[in-house]
């Protein structure tokens, strides 16, 4: 099993693989950059844990971790 | 008249521009058929379509699949590809979409001012060269490079010349170029490139398919062929491949035309906005601090002057129709419908404004993304998500315009939940009879008021509770939000919200309110056989009567409280205004006690919102049977709160 991006923790960097998700979320999470090979770093982690914010691409996203989970790292 | 389309990522600078160039041209309104907003203006003789802010041209989202369906179909004159230049290679991703779609596009790099901040530099000929696009740099929040836009705008429509395509790998070109060679794609409809109906096709884009003739077999298994040999030489399926390939070529330009030096990383507001332990106590302060200034300091001050100046313009007018001999009736209208009803209404205006400035310069500056994404946890319990969090705090000025923000929550059942709770913050019209009550049976109690809050975000938990326990798809709904760069309010879209917001209430006091004023006036000024009466005897009296029966086990079964619960409906400050005219205050004290006076805020606070919220209801949730069910819901809701909390005084006192 790969790992995916929501078991990283704040400061690590990390390069995206596949993406496992229904259709709809796949396009929704590859049409804001996450595309195989790019880099990201996960800058923060809300107050409460969750959501996650990460960096890619230059700018800054936050989602909840069990979208990044379907975010595949290699 | 030409037409220029404004398009663009979210936080690209694209309203700034839009309302820059249009100015007190703009007008707002909804695209047929679904709720996202339109605006148009009109400059230099061109008109101005703004479309709304997307990253992607996909097939799922209302917004998305709206912009699409309008480049194609009403094709614009020149598509105007408004980017943020310290984010070129997100944003060219949207560029190679637009691109494809036959249509001129003109890019505008926006926020060159912070370029040299960012240790960026651009080089413009190179970037349009390889995009196939002009290519414009501005600030649209200095101001600057607006003349040269002009002149780009004026030669890119002169000569009306679509940008070439951008080009993918070799691998997937050999596909598409033999897909258009194909005779099936003659049938694509008017105005669609045969590259992109291909690319359409290979993606199994629903939308584009709906519009095409059913395939004939040789290119059905022609297609399916092609897609099965993409799948296998790239190990995905077909439109994530094409994401990927858009994405090289956003990447592959944005190397070849930028250069970033690195850059120290500067202090970031973030860095308590969004922090573990500072967050949550920061956003309390903020919003204490927003309520403080706009309800506290200005409500307290303008609201009993401006009481008074309608007061005495009450008794000066009828004075003076007096002397005229205006027939009673008329100036009654006038003077206890009209001025009594919609000056209550008015006096809440420079309190609302101050509000609504103060959210829109934190929607603004960037803070509103945070308070989502510091709350999204909280919020999601209840089934809502951090994005629900704006809608309730503008509800705290007025719910219309909060009920209208629930526009930018993509998924549709989170929205109507959200639409469903929202009344359930106590708006600035209910402030007064909480007020009035508190003054008369919980004199110096502080508690009282927070406590209305409570009673208000427990009804909204259990709701969100409930309706997700009946939820039988579960569906799973997502959470994904770009942090956008802090800046400093641009003066000119915070004044321009800010108006519509409060123009928005005091248009509606113009309206439904002036209406329902003078109805109730006749109503509590006359018998059924058209008589001047006193009100007790009048035939909202008659009415009250047979409803109050109901409301007597919560212990204001008398017809004049559910008479200024009728005129709450036309809006809820008339609650106070028709208390006082059908009992006057020993009549409220004498009739209501401690257990029945919090049960009735209970009722006005969670019952069905004023006239105007429910119209907003109405169009936000597109359906009549929802909008019943809100209406059921938040009166039954309302009904058993105050219930519980009569029983629940009952039992302490």
């Amino acid at each position: 099993m790969a790992m995916t991006m929501d078991e990283l923790t704040v400061g690590q960097k990390a390069s995206v693989g596949t993406i496992t998700a229904p259709k709809q979320l796949k396009r929704r999470l590859m049409d804001m950059g996450f595309t195989k090979g790019v880099d990201i770093e996960v800058v923060k982690m809300a107050p409460m844990g969750d959501p996650m914010e990460v960096t890619l691409r230059g700018y800054n996203l936050c989602l909840r971790k069990a979208e990044a989970r379907a975010i595949e790292l290699r | 008249m030409q037409t220029i389309s404004l398009i663009g990522n979210p936080n690209c600078g694209k309203t700034t521009l839009f309302n820059s160039l249009t100015g007190t041209t703009a007008y707002v309104g909804n695209w047929p058929g679904v709720t996202v907003e339109k605006k148009e203006g009109a400059w230099n003789g061109f008109k101005v379509l703004d479309l709304p802010g997307i990253y992607s041209l996909s097939p799922y989202s209302p917004e998305e699949k709206l912009s699409r369906r309008y480049i194609l179909d009403e094709r614009p004159d020149l598509i105007i590809d408004v980017i943020d230049a310290t984010n070129l290679e997100r944003s060219l991703y949207l560029t190679t979409q637009l691109s494809e779609l036959g249509r001129p596009v003109l890019i505008v790099l926006n926020m060159q001012d912070l370029l040299e901040k960012e240790g960026i530099t651009i080089d413009q000929k190179r970037l349009s060269l390889m995009t196939g696009c002009p290519v414009v740099s501005i600030s649209a929040s200095k101001g600057i490079g607006l003349e040269v836009f002009k002149a780009e705008v004026e030669k890119a429509l002169a000569e009306n010349k679509a940008p070439a395509c951008p080009l993918f790998s070799n691998y997937v070109e050999k596909y598409i170029n033999e897909l258009v060679a194909h005779d099936y794609l003659h049938t694509i409809p008017k105005g669609r490139l045969p590259r992109w109906a291909a690319i359409k096709l290979l993606e199994e884009d629903e939308l584009f398919l709906t519009t095409m003739p059913p395939f004939p077999e040789s290119f059905a298994a022609y297609l399916a062929k092609a897609q099965a040999s993409l799948r296998a030489h790239y190990d995905d399926d077909v439109e994530a491949i094409i994401i990927d390939q858009r994405y090289k070529v956003a990447e592959h330009i944005s190397r070849a035309c930028q250069v970033k030096k690195e850059q120290k990383r500067s202090f970031n507001l973030d860095t308590i906005a969004t922090s573990r332990f500072g967050a949550i106590p920061l956003f309390i302060a903020i919003m204490g601090g927003v309520f403080y200034l706009s309800i506290g300091l200005v409500g307290g001050i303008t609201t009993g002057w401006l009481e008074r100046i309608f007061g005495m313009l009450g008794e000066n007018l009828t004075i003076l129709l007096d002397a005229l001999g205006v027939v009673p009736i008329l100036s009654g209208i006038l003077v206890g419908g009209i001025i009594a009803g919609v000056g209550s209404v008015l006096t809440f205006v420079p309190q609302l404004f101050v509000l609504f400035l103060l959210l829109s310069i934190l929607e603004d500056c960037g803070y509103m993304a945070r308070i989502a994404f510091i709350l999204d946890r909280l919020m999601r319990t209840i089934g809502l998500s951090g994005k629900s969090i704006i809608p309730l705090v503008i509800g705290t000025g007025c719910t219309v315009p909060a009920i209208m923000s629930t526009r930018t929550i993509e998924h549709q059942k989170q929205r109507e939940l959200t639409i469903l709770v929202t009344p359930f913050i106590p708006c600035g019209a209910k402030m007064p009879i909480f007020a009035l009550m508190i003054t008369y049976f919980f004199p110096g109690q502080w508690y009282i008021a927070p406590l209305i809050y409570l009673i208000g975000i427990v009804a909204i938990i259990f709701t969100g509770f409930i309706v997700r326990a009946f939820d039988k798809h579960k569906e799973k709904n997502v959470f994904i939000l770009e942090l956008p760069r802090y800046q400093l309010p641009q003066m000119r879209n915070v004044w321009l919200q800010t108006r519509e917001r409060t123009m928005g209430f005091v248009r509606k006091a113009g309206t439904v309110i002036l209406l329902s004023s003078v109805v109730i006036y006749l109503l509590s000024s006359f018998s059924f056989a058209l008589q001047p009466v006193d009100p007790d005897a009048s035939m909202l009296a008659m009415l009250g009567r047979v409803i109050a029966p109901v409301f007597k086990p919560l212990g204001f079964g008398f017809w004049q409280a559910t008479v200024a619960l009728l005129t709450g409906i036309a809006a809820k400050e008339s609650i106070v205004s028709t208390l006082s005219v059908t009992m006057g205050d020993a009549g409220i004290t004498s009739l209501f006690n401690a257990s029945s006076a919090l049960a009735y805020m209970t009722f006005i606070l969670l019952s069905s919102p004023c006239i105007a919220s429910i119209s907003a209801m109405a169009k936000e949730l597109g359906s009549k049977g929802k909008l019943l069910f809100a209406l059921v819901w938040q009166t039954g809701i309302a009904y058993l709160a105050a219930l519980l909390v009569r029983v629940v005084v009952l039992l302490i006192l």
